[in-house]
């Protein structure tokens, strides 16, 4: 209204703003539908099949209660992993998960001392004001009974070494983690005047006094800990069973589980087991996944058919108007 | 030494004003919460960093808005008389004393910046001030010699009440003689005023009032969502306090950390962290996005070039930006006729003076032709009939046509374009309106100039339907001539008034023919009767209270016993495509009404012309109107004043074709908008093009304005600005529908991506001890919604279209599902929460199922839920999608790119090392992602 007489409104004319673009209209009809769905059923039930059968392939044995000498009674194909199981253990409550101090644990000793946020507290200082290095409460917790693994052969009792390392993630103790530098040549003096975590029998710097890389921070089983579980009913690797005779699998026979019990779980009505297993290409012992594959991948099939019924029954010549 | 504060904000006060009106809304006050406790630490489960900014802006943004809103003006100090230029705002509401042109006239455009509408008389309060007198008087001068007294300052634009005294004498004010606040002043150079109302007390500013936000059926929803995640997070919050009552205190690990808080306190924090994980599900970027889809659906009807009328160059233009999806649901439209169905474009086709009918009826000529015959010229040349003299000279005199010379000839600018039609026509015949002045007239008659003095006129009111002018002649004779509406001139014609039969007769020929009539009637004044009548009209102005009645019946008392001069017939055409408009929305299942000030015959003439009734339908009308219920009507608004019977009315009208509404004033159409609004659900659309209709325009839930001859002004009050009637079925079969289908289903999709996504949150708390933990990185809660998923569904509310635009309109009746709220609905709603519910369900525990009892730790778990998410989501917007245009494709690869992009930068070692604190997922998306698609 205001416009001079030379300026025009005129509108644009292109496509955009007429609102002509050129644009693919895809009809689900009938023709697309029921053998989409078919394909889709297919696909699924192939891959639910593979999931079952590599799951099935899998071996693994249960250890519950206090029954100390297992039977094996097929040869167990390597390498065997050895994990610890715990119920009714939140590790994945919120205000647990942050009770720890990334600073700390990633070696930087300024963080020893200082108090970087309060998430550690009440595992921030012991009752002497004496700092907690690994602070927290993910760490005070820490699991700590330990199993050794025999082999009954002929009434002796042989060992079977369990790895402990090469079970965290790469970058959890490549990057994420790592030990102070050594005082004085003295690992421990890098912790001169921090106290153990409150649970703990023996300090962090000696986790593992025979193996420096497997030590302090970066203590694999220490490791494997902090990473938090993702629901209440969870397992934990301990161990991997791939050395000297035993690299290829446990051979048939009986074994005897030395279990030095220490962690309690009784109070809240947890429950502890230990688990060997080897793995495959999906991962650890799952059936679950392959049958929800199968299930979804069958109630495509059922789908289509449905449809094919109905379809077959009235036959709708112009569904296409109907949209 | 005083400052009069003209703005709405100052700095100081502009952040809690404005927090104030902002946080009305109560989803605002929500998103503040959100945002304070984000803050807060001990209870923010993340850092949503990245989503504080974004919403910080968004405030900002809306800010913005209001202030362009909220008129702000320039300062101004208020010295007692301020002196406004020409081309200037006024800056408060003054008392127009004088200004410098002659008689002090004084021009000024009116509010909203559009029209110029010249305030007839606009008198200096017969003060004869002369100019260097009046500027040299300070406050001072006028603070002691003269009093000034008017109302409480109110919101009322066209009243004002006052008085002046000064020295000794008394003057009356009314809202003529203001220059109110905003007003801008034109074709005057200087005038001067007297500050009455300044800063919030101008009538302008207290106008304006508050804001109301209206409230949509969608808003509504959206409120009880809000107010639903409210109550899971509370039933989250009292599974908290339990947990920590009766589970934690057995582990040791859990209760050491809580433990020197109690139950009841953990379970509060909690509650407040619920609320921060499941409000995602409201997210702000859900307002902000539908806004923005409105605003783009708005462009889209401004840019149409088939709505572009290039006569007068001027496209559509929308001028309220959330009513889009309200188009796509008219029920009732009420149209006014006159410069809406028809052009406005007037032509004098006909007159009849004393009982003859000149004018040639051609019912198929274009309107090109003037009006001629030869009959009436010779009998005005020869001068034999004294009546079409008087009549002639009556139409020359009586109107309010301000005339300007250009070129040597007079170009008349009429209020209203009657005026206009008639006084040209008098010109093309000889009677030419020359000039005017405050107190006299000048016309040419045939070739001679005589001037009329104007001793008093009595001005056109919508209630009155006429005007009269009282006139002292060159021979020195009162007269009195006066036009109006037939039914009123009729009443008060003189008992034996000649020529009143075939007058009648003649009226109803030319209503037969669409023809607009106004009776033109005039008497002679002797002296004594106007000394006494203008004594009475002095004492009368002076009146405080009544003063309107009383001016009615002194009014009433002058047209009286008059002699009928004669009949106008003015010809209005009907507008280009209105049958053919009217026929498609009534296939579309609106309901059409047609509210005119027309009488009845001609109402219903072009109720048929324009396709509004079949031939063959039947017309109720008056009494039949209660027994009956047939096809179409006409009714007397008397019939519907009480409630119940409006109720039943509207019933009624429901089964009707269409419904004409004959002589209604503008006070009436608003009337009947309300009535329809209340006793039908349906939406109600007003159309009209003048000043007439704003009431009507205002009321209604949508308003459209006819950019016509009358003014812009029912334009600058309309949501929609046309150009033409016809333009309105692409406006509502086009614009009106597409804008309901995208915007429904962008709601559906919005919600069933945001809370199929949020509610996740609710399942997996079952199994962290209701502790509040994220299922999700933080940053994947930030970045969702407005990233990874964000332009797809935008794409779908730009160019979704589920039938062209050519198909819309021929096959009127799809608009149907909008009126019967099909696609937008509590159920529909409901079932598409339901479907969300089940989204999140299958979200969790596909993944659940999985990860249960295995070594796979919560960081992998939370990426394989997001990604399923994000996945299906994704593949949701792909079926709903049913117009693919490159927009879409791109956008929804560019958020699966940016999603794996993203989540492959943020879990990098290197933003791990420079924020350990805030990238602690790092390494995490290496892991192998489990898809769980559903099917």
């Amino acid at each position: 209204m205001k416009a001079g007489p030379s300026r025009t409104n005129r509108p644009d004319n292109t496509a955009f703003t007429q609102q002509r673009l050129p644009a693919w209209q895809p009809i689900l009809s009938a023709g697309i539908v029921i053998p989409g769905f078919t394909l889709i059923g297919l696909a699924f039930i192939g891959v639910g099949v593979a999931l079952f059968v590599t799951s099935q392939k899998i071996t693994d044995l249960e250890v519950r209660g206090k029954r100390d000498t297992h039977a094996v009674l097929f040869f167990f194909q390597g390498p065997v992993f050895f994990y610890y199981g715990l119920t009714s253990y939140y590790q994945n409550f919120r205000t647990y998960g942050v009770s720890k101090d990334g600073y700390q644990l990633s070696g930087d000793t300024y963080y020893f001392n200082v108090r970087a946020w309060y998430s550690c507290a009440p595992y921030q200082y012991d009752s002497n004001n004496n700092p907690i290095v690994p602070c927290g409460s993910i760490a005070n917790s820490m699991f700590s009974d330990t199993f050794q693994l025999y082999q009954v052969v002929n009434g002796m009792k042989k060992q079977v070494p369990l790895d402990g390392k090469g079970i965290a993630w790469w970058t959890d103790y490549n990057i994420k983690y790592s030990n102070p530098a050594l005082v004085n040549g003295s690992f421990a003096n890098a912790f001169s005047g921090t106290v153990k975590p409150v649970n703990w029998s023996k300090p962090v710097y000696e986790l593992d006094p025979t193996d420096q890389a497997n030590n302090g921070f970066l203590n694999q089983n220490f490791l494997v800990w902090m990473r938090q579980a993702a629901l209440p009913k969870f397992q934990k690797l301990y161990g991997r069973i791939a050395e000297g005779d035993y690299a290829q699998g446990l051979p048939a026979g009986n074994y005897t589980l030395l279990i030095n019990y220490s962690y309690p779980v009784i109070s809240f009505g947890g429950t502890k087991k230990v688990v060997l297993s080897n793995v495959s290409w999906m991962g650890g012992k799952n059936q679950f996944l392959g049958i929800a594959y199968l299930v979804i991948g069958s109630l495509c099939i059922v789908m289509a058919m449905v449809m094919l019924i109905i379809y077959a029954k009235y036959k709708f010549t112009d569904d296409d108007e109907d949209m | 030494k005083q400052q009069v504060r003209s703005y709405k904000y100052s700095p100081l006060t502009f952040l809690p004003l404005n927090l104030y009106e902002q946080f009305q809304r109560a989803a605002n006050f929500f998103f503040l919460l959100i945002v304070v406790m984000q803050v807060c630490g001990s209870v923010s489960c993340s850092n949503l960093t990245a989503q504080t900014h974004f919403m910080c802006t968004t405030v900002c943004l809306c800010v913005c808005v209001c202030v362009c809103r909220g008129a702000v003006f320039v300062v101004c100090v208020s010295v007692c008389v301020v002196t406004v230029c020409m081309r200037v705002c006024v800056c408060a509401d003054l008392l127009l004393l004088c200004s410098t042109e002659p008689h002090s006239l004084c021009f000024i455009e009116t509010f909203r910046k559009q029209i110029i509408k010249l305030l007839p008389l606009l008198f200096p309060p017969t003060l004869s001030l002369s100019l260097p007198l009046l500027v040299s008087i300070s406050c001072s001068f006028f603070s002691s010699a003269g009093v000034v007294w008017c109302e409480e300052p109110n919101g009322q634009l066209y009243s004002f009440q006052g008085k002046l005294h000064w020295k000794g004498q008394c003057h009356l004010l009314d809202s003529e003689h203001m220059l109110l606040r905003g007003t801008i002043l034109r074709n005057t150079d200087t005038a001067y005023g007297l500050a009455i109302y300044t800063g919030s007390d101008t009538k302008i500013l207290r106008n304006c009032g508050r804001l109301k936000v209206k409230k949509t059926q969608v808003e509504r929803f959206l409120n009880k969502i809000v107010l639903s995640l409210l109550m899971v997070a509370l039933l989250l919050a009292v599974g908290s306090g339990l947990f920590e009552h009766l589970i934690s205190p057995r582990i040791e690990v859990l209760s050491g950390i809580s433990a020197n808080f109690p139950a009841a306190y953990r379970g509060f924090l909690t509650f407040w962290g619920y609320i921060i994980l499941l409000s995602p599900a409201m997210p702000m970027s859900l307002y902000i996005t539908f806004e923005l889809i409105h605003i783009v659906h708005c462009l889209l009807i401004g840019w149409d070039l088939e709505m572009y009328w290039g006569k007068r160059n001027s496209p559509a233009q929308a001028r309220a930006t959330s009513l889009n999806e309200e188009l796509g649901q008219v029920g009732h439209l009420l149209s006014d006729k006159t410069g809406t169905l028809t052009q406005n474009h007037l032509l004098f086709r006909q007159c009849c003076v004393a009982g003859h009918i000149y004018g040639i009826w051609n019912r198929f000529s274009c309107g090109g032709l003037l009006f001629s015959d030869q009959r009436l010229t010779n009998c005005l040349r020869e001068r034999r009939c004294p009546e079409s003299r008087e009549f002639f000279t009556a139409l020359a005199l009586c109107h309010t046509v301000m005339s300007e010379w250009k070129d040597g000839l007079p170009r008349y600018q009429a209020a209203s374009p009657d005026e206009e039609a008639l006084v040209s026509a008098a010109r093309e015949l000889g009677w030419v309106f020359l000039s005017r002045t405050r107190d006299s007239l000048t016309l040419s008659e045939l070739g001679f100039t005589h001037c009329y003095r104007l001793l008093a006129l009595l001005d056109f009111t919508s209630k009155r339907r006429r005007m009269s002018v009282l006139v002292r002649n060159p021979e020195g004779e009162l007269k009195l001539y006066c036009k109006g509406a037939d039914i009123v001139i009729l009443e008060r014609l003189r008992k034996d008034s000649p020529h009143q039969e075939s007058t009648e007769q003649a009226l109803e020929v030319f209503a037969q023919r669409c023809l607009r009539t106004l009776c033109v009637a005039g008497r002679s004044v002797s002296e004594a009767q106007w000394t006494e009548w203008s004594h009475a009209l002095s004492q009368a102005a002076m009146a405080t209270t009544y003063r309107e009645t009383l001016l009615e019946e002194l009014y009433e008392h002058m047209e009286k016993d008059l002699m009928m001069l004669g009949v106008t017939a003015i010809e209005d055409r009907l507008q280009e495509g209105v049958p053919e408009t009217i026929c498609s929305l009534r296939r579309a299942g609106v309901k059409v009404w047609v509210l005119t000030g027309d009488k009845t015959e001609t109402a219903v003439n072009v109720g048929y012309a324009c396709k509004l009734m079949d031939p063959d339908t039947c017309l109720l009308q008056g009494e039949e109107l209660r027994i009956r219920l047939h096809f179409s009507m006409c009714l007397q608004t008397e019939l519907i004043k009480t409630p119940e019977a409006g109720a039943r009315f509207v019933s009624l009208s429901n089964q009707c074709q269409s419904v004409l509404c004959c002589r209604v004033t503008p006070g009436q159409k608003a009337e009947v908008v309300q009535l329809v609004r209340k006793y039908s659900s349906s939406i109600t659309m007003a159309i009209g093009d003048g000043a007439n209709d704003v009431n009507m325009i205002k009321t209604a839930h949508i308003g459209v304005g006819l950019c016509g001859v009358e003014g812009s002004q029912a334009v600058q009050n309309a949501d929609f600005a046309l150009a033409q009637f016809s333009f309105l079925r692409r406006l509502l079969l086009v614009h009106g529908r597409w804008s309901y289908r995208r915007i429904c289903s962008f709601l559906h999709y919005f919600l069933y991506k945001t809370t199929s996504f949020a509610l996740v949150h609710i399942w997996y708390s079952l199994y962290n001890g209701f502790s509040a933990q994220p299922m999700y990185e933080s940053w994947f809660i930030a970045l969702y919604t407005i990233m990874y998923t964000s332009l797809p569904v935008k794409c779908l509310g730009f160019f979704e279209q589920d039938m062209s635009s050519e198909s819309s309109l021929r096959w009127p009746e799809v608009y149907l599902a909008g009126q019967r709220h099909e696609l937008l609905n509590p159920l529909s709603l409901g079932v598409a929460l339901l479907y969300s519910i089940y989204t999140s369900i299958i979200l969790f525990f596909l993944p659940m199922g999985v990860f249960q009892d295995s070594d796979l730790d919560y960081q992998t778990l939370a990426i394989t839920v997001q990604t399923s998410a994000v996945f299906s989501v994704t593949v949701e917007i792909i079926l709903q999608t049913k117009f693919w245009t490159k927009y879409n494709f791109a956008a929804v690869a560019f958020c699966l790119a940016l999603y794996f992009l993203s989540t492959v930068i943020l879990h990098s070692p290197r933003l791990f090392l420079a924020f350990p604190k805030d990238y602690i997922f790092f390494g995490t998306c290496v892991i192998s992602l489990i898809d769980t698609e559903k099917a």
